[in-house]
C-alpha cells in the first residue's frame, strides 16, 4: 500500500542518494569531531533508522543544502499552532468529558491523562487512516471526503471537522500553493496532490448549500485534506501522520490548559514526555495498515461526550 | 471503494448454499400481497417467517393509510442461540418495492461462545471461506455475522434484535450493509431502523468487557440502478478490541507493554476509578473506553415511515436538561450535585441529525435491562414502530 506509487527503482535510487549523503556526513564529522553538544533533531521519532540526522550533531560547518533539501521548513510550517486552522476552538470533547466526570476533579491530573489516551486512540482509529490514504492516493479525495463524512456520527464532530478542513483549503489557496505547487516538485505525488487540492476546492466552491437527500456534496472533512497538504508540501508519510496526531495531542493539552486542569508548563512536560511519543507511535503504527473501510471507534465512550457536547450549559470550546 | 455485491439469486439455490447463509426475497405479488419469493437457509443458520407467514389474506382496512403492504415478520436464528467459533453467518435479504419486513431474533441475546486459542481446526471451519480468511489463525477463528438488505422504494426494514453478548475470550465481527435506492425521492425513499447494540458480556459470570475482539460495522448505501454507482451514505463502526493481538502472545511483548502502556496514566493512577473486582485488576483496555457502561449500542433511523421517531428522538435529546446549569428558581435545597450527569437515568446518549435525512442515535447504560428498559420506553411511547409494524417489531425491547 505504503509503496503504491513511487517506482521501486526511484526508491532505489533514492536510497543510494541518502546513504551516499549519510556516507558524506559521517565523514565529515569524523573530520570535525565535534563535541556532542546539541541534540536537535536526535530521536525525533518519525525518522526514519537509516536516516541521515541520526547522530549527525549540529556540528560548526551549515549546510544548507541539507535543510533546502528536507521537508523541514514545511514540516514547521504544519506542526506550527500559529497555523491558522482555528484548533484552539475545539477540545475533542475534553470540555465535554469534564462535565460529565465531576467526581474525577478531585485528580483532574489523572483524569485527564486518561482522556488524553483515549482521545488519542479514537482520533488514529477514526482518522488517521483518511490522512494516510489522502497522502497515499490523493485522487481519491473527494471519495475520502465523503466516506469520512458518513463516518462521523455526530455533528459536533463533523462541524469541527470541517471548520479546520476548510480553513486548511484556505491556507493551502491563500498562502501555500504560490510555494508548494511550483514547478520544483520533486515528487510526482506531489503534483497529484496539488491537483486533487484545486479539483476538491472548485468542487466545493461549486456546490451550493443543501444537498439534495442522496446527492451530496462535498464537505472538506480535516483527516484526508491533511494527508493531501502534506503530500504536496513534500513531507513523508511518516510525518504526515506523526504531525496529525501530535497536533491533535497539542491542541487537547492546550484545552486542558485554557479549562484550567494544569498549568502550561505542566502541559509542555506531557507533550514533551517520552510516554506520549511512544503512545503516539503505537497508535500509528497500529492503524498504519488499516484501510479506511476498517476505520472505526475504539473508544465509544468517547462518542457520547462529544455528542453530548451541545448539551453543556456553558461552553468555551466548539468541541 | 467496496462495493456491496449484488448478485442476481437464482431461486434454485438453497442446492448451493454454503453453510451459515440464507437468502430471503420479499414480494409484492397482486393485487397486494407480501410473499416471500426465496427463503432459504443452511445450517447453523435459520431463517422462519413467523405465524401464517406465506400469504394470508392481508386486511387494508386495518393498515394505516401510509402503510402500502402488510409487515412480514421473519424470525433470525442459530442453533444453539448463538455463535461458535469459525461459524459464518451470511444472511441476504431483498425487500421489493412496497414491502415491509420486520426482523427480530428470538432466542434473546445473541451469544458469541469463546474462541480456544489454536482450536481453528475445530469447529465449524467452513470449506471455501477458509481462503478469504487472514492466515491469521486468531482471525481464522472468529464468528463472523453478515447481513446484506437491499430496500427497494418505499420499502421498509425494522431490524431491532437483541444484543449481542461476547463471552469471555470470544472473536467476532459483524458487518451489516444496508443499500437503499438511489433514485427513489421524498415519499419513495426506501425507510430503515436499524439497532445495533453489545454487552459487556455474562454479567452474572462477572464478565466485564473480557472479550478479545468485537467489531460491528453498519453501512448505508445509495445505489443507483441506472448508472450503477454506490455511495456510502452512512457508515457506523465500533471497534472493541483488547489489543493483545499485536503481541504475538509473547509474554515478554506483554510486560513491556503494559509498562508503556500505563506509563501516560501512570500517575494518573487507578484510585479515581475503583476496579471491577477485588482492587487489584486494573481495567483492560475494553474496560477503560468503554467506562462507565455496560451496554453500548447505536440505532440508525432513515427514510419517510422513520421520520416522525427520529423527530421524536432528536426532540427528546435536545430537552434533556443541560448539563451544569443550576436550577436557581428552586427554592428546595436541592443543592446535592445533579444525579450523576454521565449516567442520568443510568442511560447517557445522543443524537444526532446527520446527513441524508438520518438519525443516528448511540446510547451507552449501565446494563442491558437499563438500555432495553430506556430505548422499549421511547419507542414505545413515540409509538410509530408499534403502529406501522405491529407490537412484535419491538419484540426484543
Amino acid at each position: 500500500m505504503l509503496l503504491d506509487n513511487p517506482q521501486p527503482q526511484d526508491l532505489q535510487s533514492e536510497i543510494a542518494q541518502l546513504e551516499a549523503r549519510l556516507h558524506d556526513m559521517r565523514a565529515q564529522l569524523d573530520a570535525s569531531e565535534c563535541p556532542p553538544a546539541s541534540h536537535a533533531g536526535e530521536k525525533t521519532p518519525w525518522t526514519m533508522p537509516s536516516d541521515i540526522h541520526k547522530h549527525d550533531n549540529i556540528c560548526n560547518t551549515f549546510r544548507p543544502s541539507l535543510v533546502r533539501s528536507s521537508s523541514l521548513h514545511a514540516l514547521l510550517l504544519l506542526s506550527d499552532s500559529a497555523l491558522p486552522l482555528g484548533s484552539f476552538a475545539y477540545s475533542s470533547g475534553l470540555e465535554s468529558y469534564l462535565a460529565h466526570n465531576k467526581p474525577l476533579r478531585s485528580n483532574p491530573i489523572a483524569s485527564f491523562h486518561s482522556f488524553l489516551k483515549l482521545s488519542i486512540a479514537s482520533i488514529a482509529s477514526t482518522s488517521l487512516p483518511y490522512v494516510l490514504a489522502g497522502y497515499r492516493e490523493p485522487d481519491t479525495l473527494e471519495t475520502l471526503d465523503n466516506d469520512l463524512d458518513a463516518s462521523t456520527p455526530c455533528i459536533v464532530a463533523q462541524r469541527a471537522s470541517i471548520a479546520q478542513g476548510r480553513a486548511l483549503i484556505g491556507v493551502w489557496e491563500r498562502a501555500f500553493r504560490a510555494s508548494f505547487a511550483g514547478p520544483g516538485a520533486t515528487d510526482t505525488g506531489a503534483e497529484v496532490a496539488v491537483t486533487a487540492m484545486d479539483d476538491f476546492s472548485d468542487a466545493l466552491k461549486s456546490s451550493f448549500g443543501e444537498d439534495n437527500e442522496y446527492d451530496l456534496g462535498p464537505k472538506g472533512h480535516f483527516a484526508p485534506l491533511w494527508g493531501v497538504v502534506c503530500r504536496a508540501t513534500g513531507l513523508d508519510l511518516q510525518q504526515a501522520a506523526y504531525i496529525f496526531v501530535v497536533n491533535h495531542a497539542k491542541a487537547v493539552l492546550s484545552a486542558a490548559v485554557r479549562s484550567s486542569v494544569m498549568g502550561p508548563y505542566q502541559a509542555q512536560n506531557i507533550l514533551a514526555s517520552q510516554t506520549l511519543q511512544d503512545t503516539i507511535m503505537k497508535r500509528i503504527e497500529r492503524e498504519w495498515d488499516t484501510k479506511v473501510e476498517q476505520a472505526g471507534q475504539v473508544v465509544p465512550a468517547l462518542d457520547l461526550w462529544v455528542g453530548r457536547h451541545e448539551l453543556l450549559y456553558s461552553r468555551i470550546f466548539n468541541s | 471503494m467496496r462495493q456491496p455485491a449484488m448478485p442476481i439469486r437464482s431461486p434454485f439455490e438453497s442446492s448451493i448454499a454454503k453453510p451459515g447463509q440464507g437468502t430471503v426475497v420479499l414480494s409484492l405479488l397482486p393485487p397486494n400481497n407480501p410473499t416471500l419469493t426465496t427463503l432459504t437457509y443452511k445450517y447453523p443458520l435459520k431463517l422462519v417467517p413467523r405465524g401464517p407467514g406465506f400469504v394470508s389474506s392481508p386486511e387494508p382496512s386495518a393498515l394505516p393509510n401510509s402503510c402500502p403492504s402488510r409487515p412480514v415478520h421473519l424470525y433470525l436464528l442459530t442453533y444453539g442461540g448463538g455463535l461458535l467459533p469459525g461459524d459464518h453467518i451470511e444472511v441476504s435479504i431483498q425487500l421489493e418495492p412496497r414491502t415491509r419486513m420486520v426482523v427480530t431474533t428470538p432466542q434473546g441475546s445473541t451469544k458469541i461462545f469463546k474462541t480456544e486459542p489454536g482450536s481453528a481446526s475445530g469447529i465449524n471451519v467452513i470449506k471455501g471461506h477458509r481462503k478469504q480468511m487472514p492466515a491469521n489463525q486468531h482471525l481464522a477463528d472468529m464468528s463472523q455475522q453478515s447481513l446484506d438488505v437491499r430496500i427497494g422504494r418505499q420499502s421498509a426494514l425494522c431490524y431491532l434484535p437483541d444484543p449481542s453478548v461476547p463471552f469471555k475470550n470470544s472473536r467476532y465481527a459483524q458487518v451489516q450493509t444496508f443499500t437503499v435506492d438511489a433514485a427513489a425521492k421524498g415519499d419513495q425513499r426506501s425507510s430503515l431502523c436499524v439497532l445495533d447494540w453489545v454487552t459487556q458480556g455474562r454479567t452474572s459470570r462477572g464478565e466485564n468487557w473480557n472479550f478479545r475482539f468485537w467489531r460491528g460495522r453498519n453501512e448505508v448505501w445509495a445505489a443507483d440502478a441506472k448508472t450503477g454507482k454506490n455511495r456510502l451514505l452512512l457508515r457506523d463502526s465500533v471497534i472493541l478490541d483488547d489489543e493483545t493481538e499485536d503481541l504475538d502472545g509473547s509474554d515478554e511483548d506483554l510486560h513491556a507493554e503494559d509498562a508503556g502502556e500505563s506509563g501516560l496514566n501512570s500517575h494518573s493512577g487507578r484510585a479515581d476509578t475503583p476496579p471491577p473486582q477485588a482492587g487489584l485488576v486494573p481495567l483492560n483496555v475494553i474496560q477503560e473506553r468503554t467506562r462507565p457502561h455496560g451496554v453500548v449500542g447505536t440505532l440508525i433511523l432513515s427514510g419517510p415511515v422513520f421520520d416522525s421517531l427520529g423527530s421524536y428522538l432528536m426532540h427528546q435529546f435536545n430537552s434533556q436538561p443541560r448539563i451544569g446549569s443550576r436550577n436557581w428558581s428552586s427554592s428546595a435545597p436541592s443543592s446535592a450535585p445533579e444525579p450523576s450527569l454521565s449516567t442520568k437515568g443510568d442511560v447517557t446518549w445522543t443524537a444526532a441529525r446527520v446527513r441524508a435525512g438520518f438519525v443516528l442515535v448511540k446510547f451507552g447504560a449501565k446494563d442491558f435491562e437499563t438500555a432495553k428498559h430506556w430505548l422499549g420506553g421511547l419507542l414505545r411511547e413515540e409509538g410509530s414502530i408499534v403502529r406501522e409494524f405491529g407490537e412484535e417489531a419491538l419484540f426484543c425491547l
